[in-house]
């Protein structure tokens, strides 16, 4: 049986300007792309993937980056502390069903991200978050991005 | 004297981050979603699927604001607090309900398993769960349940990070 590929319009509109508002506030595409790949990642949407890679390697993200992102936390020498801190706190927030936001991983995050970017920080891993579960579950197929 | 004067809570935990004054784009972009995912729902639906999430997220602050709501609207305690256990208590529901928390339960838990090979503990949205989904809900109404069980998630994460306080939410404040 084939899933459905209807999205409300207004849903997808509103998505859209959810993740446009909390990447504009981050004000760091590269980092963005990092965050939202590794969230695409931990809830395996194939779709994201295909996408956010296709716009990383637009952004001119590291490849090095992109190819050891699913392991950053042994990838040594390859992200730097803040890169680091917004991954945690991304798995964290991706990962709540396992139980909360660690102490520990919020305030690293908060020592690297100001208020005001750290609330966009969690707007954009909550966005690709939800973005992950309207395509997993829909079951849409990778490679219908165009740039 | 009752017991009530002489139970001394644990003190309230101040919240984390005042996530939407510091970013009222994306709150209004929340708001904005929100709205638009509930469309074509049966609110009464509605508030079992945000409890729901809101249990498996272990979001304080949502399920304290969603019971209080569900409540408000005529939903019973039992109902409410079987949420916790529904595969068990599926005679508490309709058929479309259990389909309904079937589908929230799978869309909430993406994470966890690393195949579908590996079965049940997270990965993926069964084709069974899906399929029983789609018997109860046409493929509109469908496409609105699945928006509304990811923006429930998505409240859920704004909410446990940002440490948002549960207890002072009023049935009714935000809808």
């Amino acid at each position: 049986m084939s899933r459905t590929d209807v999205l409300d319009r207004e849903v997808g509109r509103a998505l859209s300007a959810l993740s446009a508002a909390a990447k504009k506030g981050l004000g760091d595409p590269a980092l963005a792309e990092l965050v939202v790949i590794r969230a695409s990642q931990l809830n395996h949407c194939a779709f994201c993937l295909d996408m956010h890679l296709t716009i990383a390697r637009e952004h001119g993200v590291d490849e090095r980056q992109l190819d050891l992102l699913a392991a950053w936390e042994e990838a040594e020498g390859v992200f730097d502390e803040r890169e680091r801190a917004a991954l945690a706190l991304t798995e964290a927030v991706t990962v709540l069903t396992a139980g909360f936001v660690p102490d520990d991983v919020y305030a690293t995050a908060a020592k690297y991200f100001d208020e005001n970017r750290l609330a966009h920080l969690v707007g954009l891993i909550v966005a690709i978050n939800n973005w992950n579960r309207v395509m997993v579950a829909r079951r849409i197929p990778p490679g219908g991005y165009r740039p | 004297m009752t017991t009530e004067e002489t139970v001394a809570y644990t003190p309230e935990h101040p919240p984390r981050l005042a996530w939407a004054q510091h970013a009222p784009e994306v709150y209004k972009a929340m708001l904005r979603l929100d709205t638009a995912a509930r469309r074509g729902l049966d609110p009464r639906l509605l508030e079992l699927v945000k409890i729901r999430a809101s249990q498996l997220n272990h979001c304080a602050f949502c399920l304290d604001m969603h019971s209080k709501d569900a409540l408000a609207a005529g939903e019973s305690v039992e109902r409410i607090i079987q949420l916790g256990a529904w595969e068990e208590s599926r005679h508490f529901y309709t058929e479309k309900e259990v389909a309904a928390l079937e589908l929230t339960d799978a869309v909430t838990v993406l994470t966890g398993g690393t195949s579908q090979a590996f079965g049940s503990g997270g990965g993926f949205v069964p084709d069974e769960v899906y399929e029983r989904a789609a018997k109860h809900f046409e493929e509109a109404e469908l496409a609105q349940l699945i928006a509304a069980i990811t923006v429930i998630n998505a409240w859920n994460r704004f909410g446990v990070t940002c440490r948002m306080v549960p207890g002072h939410y009023e049935a009714g404040q935000h809808q």
